[in-house]
């Protein structure tokens, strides 16, 4: 048994905030310490968290971090690695890289912030052996993958059934095989229909464009994935990436997207790049507080923001006709995928700089949904590492965050006219630790469903972090005190201080076992990979825990 | 490839010769394939060759144009110039690589027309002089031709899941090959830490080679070296490396003897089964056996 005394406990799960409560660890568990003979308790393994908030493990509810993509990023940004190298000791493997590190180094820099698990936000099926490979090389963490359902054909064909009733029993069983296939926890949405338009070099898709070969709309495609998750009861709901994304004026898109789904649970990523109004000459504006006007009404609704971090970052997403727009604005590098039958990625490098209105103007949106948005079980912290910026800034995310001052401070440093553009600068809100707690780790986990992770009560995973209180939260965030993963001690005073192997998070819900024979019939005709072949193996995953369905 | 398959109506082979090199290619995944968009076959498709000379693949196209070597560079330049609509004076430019600019029309306007175009390129393109920048004048070529249509462009990668080792060495050490760990950590930089350079600086002391033939494939030079000091070299066949390395450790096939991963050329990862019993162990048991040794040694 191992235990961590004098710490005050921030465990917003059980309405513990703050108070000084000893954590008592066994077998990789949190367990209760009551009726613990004090003498047995003396005797344990102790930490002493005296001045440290302990808080459950940091939970990333959306990443890139794994997979084709991911890896293309770190064979076109050699530039990243340079100057970002890691040496190899007693207890570290050699690594590089920041804004794409390499599979170890990913495991590293997230357990130095008390990060235990994370989720890699975007696999196609038919790659989804090459991400699970990466995450197996990812020490420290817990890990699971989304698998992209938005632009597959198979779905596509399904949801073009006019027999409603026939619609949705197909799908209900299509898409439990499709995350069997990819040994996926969660279904993934990227731009509804619009990947599959830019392969006939089609315009962007609004909700009602028809998508070919089928006709089927972005609306048809997310209330029928949304419906399917739902029936199935998937413990993380539709995970959507809207259309329009970063164009200005998107907001109308998102709100008519909420409004379809309105009673559907659902997940909003990154929502700061769908957040935007526009002027009448076409300029950004912040939509920010009309999204969150709407999401303080609809509980069934979260968001992760994709908070923008200043600086050089490579963007990197399924929206592949997104990184072909933003490669031709920006003349900047570019590479691109079209995945047989299911979608695409793209691949370029951005700055984001603070004198740049769009960029400031980003900014400034995503931190006024993360202080518009009343509940903070709504609304998550995430960079959409590395498209906003690499998850290693979250500790000064948290810092503009708890700091009314030092936010205000930024003013100056950004493009004159943010002012007037956005809001931001006229709130005054300050998260406290509690709210930081949920917005990284109790709400993600609540929201992902992962009941054993985001709390330190008697049971859960004893993945827990220690950090020093400062009164600078960025340098408290950045270098915990200890961090546990379960129940090991793997890093102290921010050095990694052993490696440990994590699991690998799936689902199991009850769907077809094998596709029905119009759908194989699709398939032999159409894939390049046998079906007998597409499904990825048990080899493939690592330690695997299935999260029950609901 | 898949989308080169149902999609292609534009299939252009570069300094690449697959009916020869890669023989299920061209029916599985390109000009011949039938796909979902693509019902036909090779009818429903247009086919450009350009290569230094004529081959089974040059034979089968629609267009080919025998190019003099040594001019990737320019060609990519005079169809990126096209493409973009600069003017360009029929007096100063009659011919690129041989061949009139007539023809390098013919080929623009073939990809301002099509759908959906792939270009397949080979390592006439990639091994002429001045590797890099015609590799990337082909990439911009790329880019370019996305303003008018899609348009897409793969590497006729060779030898069985040589893109796996780039795969699984990038994700280990954000690099592709040319990696160097003399220092405790990755550093890159090809031209000075690839084979070829290392062994001519005689900086080896020794060699681990795994499932390649360097043999059969380095220079005299290079193979010269490379016999002066120790070798171990694991594969499953006799080759023009096993005669003189100093160790030979044979090993099951994968994908018959030996189970594993393989990343076909676009990247789609596939897996490949233990068909048959081997009396030898497969490769990854041998690497983690001497791994395991090695640890023993360093903490000992």
């Amino acid at each position: 048994m191992l235990r961590i005394v004098n710490g005050r406990v921030h465990d917003p799960s059980h309405g513990v905030g703050g108070e000084v409560r000893d954590i008592y660890i066994q077998d990789g568990r949190i367990v209760s310490g009551e009726g613990l003979d004090p003498a047995q308790a003396r005797d344990m393994e102790t930490l002493d968290a005296a001045g440290c908030a302990v808080l459950p493990g940091g939970v990333d509810i959306h990443s890139h971090i794994a997979g084709a993509k991911v890896n293309s990023g770190r064979i076109m940004c050699p530039e990243d690695h340079y100057g970002h190298v890691r040496a190899a000791t007693d207890v570290t493997r050699p690594g590089c890289g920041l804004i794409v590190p390499s599979t170890y180094e990913t495991g590293y820099l997230y357990s130095q912030l008390g990060y235990t698990t994370v989720f890699e936000a975007a696999v196609p099926p038919i790659e989804a052996r090459h991400a699970h490979e990466e995450l197996m090389d990812i020490p420290m963490l817990d890990t699971g993958c989304f698998a992209v359902m938005g632009n597959n054909y198979l779905v596509m064909k399904v949801l073009n059934d006019p027999d409603p009733v026939r619609r949705r029993e197909r799908l209900r069983g299509l898409v439990p095989w499709l995350l069997r296939a990819s040994r996926a926890f969660a279904v993934k949405v990227v731009n509804p229909g619009g990947v599959e338009d830019w392969k006939w070099n089609a315009g962007a898709a609004d909700l009602d464009t028809p998508t070919p070969p089928f006709g089927v709309t972005p609306r048809q495609i997310v209330t029928g994935l949304a419906e399917a998750v739902d029936s199935l009861g998937l413990p993380h709901p539709m995970h959507l990436h809207c259309n329009h994304l970063g164009d200005p004026g998107n907001v109308e898109t998102t709100l008519a997207t909420m409004e379809t789904l309105s009673g559907h649970r659902t997940h909003f990523t990154h929502l700061q790049y769908h957040a935007y109004g526009r002027t009448k000459k076409g300029g950004f504006t912040s939509g920010a507080a009309r999204l969150a006007e709407y999401l303080d009404a609809h509980p069934e609704f979260t968001c992760d923001v994709g908070q923008i971090v200043f600086g050089n970052t490579l963007t990197m997403t399924s929206d592949a006709p997104m990184e072909f727009k933003l490669h031709k604005m920006r003349g900047a590098k570019w590479g691109n995928c079209d995945i047989e039958m299911e979608g695409g990625s793209g691949l370029v490098p951005v700055r984001y700089a603070p004198k740049v209105l769009v960029n400031a103007i980003q900014w400034a949106v995503g931190l006024e949904l993360l202080l518009l948005i009343k509940n903070p079980w709504q609304v998550f912290l995430t960079t959409d590492h590395p498209n906003a910026g690499p998850f290693t800034a979250y500790p000064e995310i948290i810092r503009l965050l708890m700091d009314a001052d030092y936010r205000r401070s930024w003013l100056e440093k950004l493009h004159p006219r943010v002012r007037r553009r956005t809001v931001l600068f006229d709130l005054d809100r300050e998260y406290d630790l509690d709210e930081i707690a949920v917005i990284t780790r109790a709400g993600t986990a609540r929201r992902l469903g992962l009941s054993s992770k985001g709390h330190l009560g008697a049971g859960a995973d004893a993945d827990v972090a220690v950090y020093p209180i400062l009164s600078d939260k960025a340098a408290m965030f950045s270098r915990p005190r200890f961090v546990l993963k379960q129940g090991e001690l793997v890093v102290r005073d921010g050095q990694i201080v052993a490696e440990r192997t994590g699991r690998t998070l799936c689902v199991a819900p009850e769907g077809y076992r094998q596709l029905p024979e119009d759908l194989a019939e699709t398939f032999a005709g159409c894939y390049t990979v046998k079906l007998a072949n597409y499904m990825v193996e048990d080899e493939y995953l690592r330690r695997p825990e299935v999260v029950p369905c609901g | 490839m898949g989308e080169a398959r149902n999609r292609a109506d534009l299939i252009i082979y570069w300094g690449c010769n697959p009916v020869e090199t890669h023989m299920r290619h061209l029916s599985r995944y390109s000009s011949l394939a039938k796909g979902l968009y693509t019902p036909e076959g090779r009818k429903g498709r247009k086919v450009v060759a350009i290569d230094i000379r004529p081959t089974p693949t040059t034979k089968g196209a629609d267009l080919f144009l025998q190019v003099k070597p040594g001019n990737t560079f320019e060609i990519a330049s005079v169809l990126r110039a096209l493409l973009r609509g600069e003017r360009l004076e029929e007096e100063a430019v009659a011919a690129v690589a041989g061949v009139p600019l007539a023809s390098w029309r013919e080929v623009a306007e073939a990809i301002k027309a099509c759908r959906y175009g792939v270009l397949f390129f080979g390592l006439g393109v990639t091994q002429c002089r001045g590797s890099d920048i015609n590799v990337e004048q082909v990439g911009l070529l790329i880019q370019d031709a996305n303003v008018h249509t899609r348009f897409y462009g793969l590497a006729m990668r060779g030898h069985g899941n040589v893109n796996g080792s780039n795969q699984v060495m990038t994700w280990l050490t954000g690099y592709p090959m040319s990696v160097n760990f003399s220092h405790g950590f990755a550093q890159f930089n090809p031209g000075e830490f690839s084979v070829l350079p290392m062994l001519a600086r005689g900086e080896p002391d020794a060699a681990l080679i795994v499932a390649t033939d360097p043999g059969a494939h380095l220079p005299a030079d290079a193979v010269r070296h490379l016999r002066s000091i120790p070798t171990v070299a694991i594969d499953p066949h006799k080759n023009q490396t096993t005669p003189w390395a100093t160790v030979v450790i044979p090993v099951a096939p994968s994908g018959v003897a030996a189970a594993g991963t393989f990343y076909r050329m676009d990247n789609v990862p596939l897996r490949v089964r233990k068909l048959i019993e081997s009396p030898y162990p497969s490769d990854e048991e041998v690497l983690a056996a001497m791994k395991e040794r090695i640890d023993h040694a360093l903490r000992a």
